[in-house]
């Protein structure tokens, strides 16, 4: 899948996000606020652990896309800023590759976030909790995946840095904040004549509506869905497969499809 | 390597770029792309390295074609310095040398080679985000020159490098050219390179306006020779004086220094006529002090060659 210089780029990109100050300050946060978040379970006695895996998926919904972002963010634009795009496609390696290297060495930095924020908040709670925890790495994966694959996206898009970094904290908000209370005001808007099957839909077209949902269902079973209002059953195991792998695929297309046809000089 | 660059345009929007560009890069040679900000010379760099797409043209690689610039293959033979380069600064320039020694198959020695030959062994292990302008651009030249490509292309070399820095560009230039490699160098600094060019093309609003070696375009501009006469003031500088004005060969004009008791004269004249009016002032009773001839600067060939076409 990837070549010499696809393979070398992984490494690089690896090593260039552990050292980026904005990368690490947001990762140091979701390990503190995860660490608390157990901590405070631990001490509250939270003896089924029905207080601190769902507190840490609410605090990964905000956190992941944040970091996911961060990393994803200027992957291409940062290239061109610095005069290194040119440099870089210069090599021998189609333009695809690049991005998929570069989109492969910044997960791998993500991966060591989320297993950092949560290998903390595991560490922390009581081992009989541990595995609900742990269970919960492999769809923050996914969700950060989803975001970072985003973000690589709008670093093909963009010919600024602050421009990418602009928009990608407008699509934070914007997914993570204001899409539920969009949907609530849908509701509100539509006197609730908004069927619950579209709501539920509504819902899991956001990749952290689909996670966050998706988690609160496998911690705390369907009735937490009626909490929240919605008392539909959530796609399938496949139809969220589906919907995860568009959320990661059809970004990093459009990016690939965005480096490809773009001029890397226009000097 | 020997590339040509046939017929090249490309159009950004409604700007048009490049207006069918051609030329050949020959092995041995250092070429010079030279033109004022927006001639077109990275884009046409970027057309030659397949950055750019081309809407009309190709590039011939050693007798083969290629519409969309080097191919893959090709491009392992390649080293490219962009303009004014800036690389990851949270990394150190062992790191950056590493990375691209690895993209290259080349080694981790290598890399310390050519970050020692570039003079940076010992900031190697600093971040980027320390270095000066200067130190960025050997590092840029190192990463072009880590794994000995037969064609090199440098675009604003000279950017931000102090003396020590452009003895060794002028050193790996010279290198280049006697392996008989191919070198691409673009710049707006022409005084600079002057020496170091072999053919120089003169690029101004997209289009090729002059080709060819400095010799063939001083000749082609034809600017004016300047010859400064110092002579013993004496009976005879009127003589030789008569001579050169009748001879019509130049323009004259005298200046008296009669402290030192020395008239110059200071003769213009075009370069074919230098050994005729030489040959008068040898010729002539004057005792000559001392002579020297000035030839035009390529920089002001350049000049004239870009108000021609303005």
């Amino acid at each position: 899948m990837l070549g010499r210089v696809g393979r070398a780029l992984v490494v690089h990109e690896l090593l260039e996000r552990t050292r980026d100050r904005w990368v690490l300050i947001v990762t140091a946060l979701f390990v503190l606020l995860a660490g608390g978040i157990s901590l405070y379970g631990r001490s509250a006695a939270d003896a089924q652990g029905a207080v601190t895996a769902p507190s840490i998926v609410t605090l990964a919904t905000f956190l992941v896309p944040l970091v996911a972002l961060v990393l994803g963010h200027d992957a291409i634009v940062g290239e061109r800023e610095r005069n290194t795009l040119g440099l870089l496609l210069s090599l021998p390696v189609r333009r695809g590759e690049v991005l998929l290297a570069k989109y492969l060495g910044r997960a791998l930095a993500l991966c060591l976030s989320v297993g950092g924020g949560l290998g903390i908040a595991a560490l922390v709670l009581e081992p009989g909790h541990r595995a609900a925890l742990l269970s919960l790495v492999p769809p923050t994966l996914l969700l950060g995946a989803a975001f970072l694959s985003i973000g690589t996206a709008i670093s093909a898009l963009t010919r600024h840095r602050a421009t990418a970094a602009s928009l990608a904290v407008v699509l934070w908000f914007l997914m993570v904040f204001f899409y539920d209370l969009g949907i609530l005001a849908a509701l509100v808007a539509t006197d609730g004549a908004l069927g619950q099957d579209t709501v539920a839909w509504l819902v899991t077209l956001n990749p952290a509506g689909l996670y966050r949902s998706g988690m609160l269902v496998h911690l705390l079973g369907a009735p937490a869905l009626a909490d929240m209002g919605l008392t539909v059953a959530l796609p399938g195991a496949g139809l969220s497969a589906f919907l995860w792998a568009a959320w990661i695929l059809l970004p990093l297309g459009i990016g690939a499809l965005a480096l490809h046809r773009r001029q890397a000089v226009t000097g | 390597m020997k590339v040509r660059l046939h017929d090249i345009q490309v159009r950004f929007g409604p700007v048009q770029a490049l207006g069918g560009i051609s030329l050949d890069l020959e092995p041995g040679q250092v070429a010079v792309l030279v033109g004022p900000n927006g001639a077109g010379k990275s884009t046409l760099m970027g057309v030659l390295l397949g950055l750019v797409r081309a809407d009309c043209g190709e590039v011939v690689v050693d007798g083969r074609p290629h519409p969309r610039g080097l191919p893959l293959s090709e491009r392992e033979k390649l080293g490219y310095l962009p303009e004014a380069v800036g690389f990851a600064d949270n990394l150190t320039g062992r790191q950056v040398m590493r990375f691209f020694a690895s993209a290259r198959g080349l080694s981790r020695a290598r890399a310390d080679v050519v970050l020692s030959r570039v003079g940076l062994s010992q900031a190697a292990g600093r971040a980027v985000r320390g270095y000066s302008r200067g130190m960025r651009q050997r590092l840029g030249l190192g990463v072009a020159i880590l794994s000995d490509p037969a064609l090199l292309v440098l675009d604003e070399p000279t950017g931000g490098l102090d003396q020590e820095g452009l003895e060794l560009l002028w050193e790996i230039l010279a290198e280049w050219r006697s392996a008989d490699r191919t070198v691409l160098v673009s710049t707006h600094d022409l005084a600079l390179i002057e020496r170091r060019a072999d053919h120089l093309c003169v690029l101004r609003e997209g289009r090729l306006r002059a080709q060819g070696s400095p010799e063939a375009l001083r000749r082609q501009v034809g600017l004016p020779v300047t010859v400064r006469v110092e002579l013993a003031d004496d009976a005879a500088v009127a003589g030789l004086l008569s001579e050169l004005r009748a001879s019509g060969l130049c323009r004259v004009q005298v200046e008296h220094r009669p402290e030192h008791r020395l008239r110059t004269l200071c003769l213009e004249l075009a370069p074919d006529a230098l050994l005729d009016a030489l040959r008068i002032v040898d010729r002539s009773a004057a005792q000559v002090r001392h002579l020297r001839v000035e030839e035009p600067g390529l920089d002001d060939v350049y000049e004239r060659l870009i108000r021609e076409v303005a």
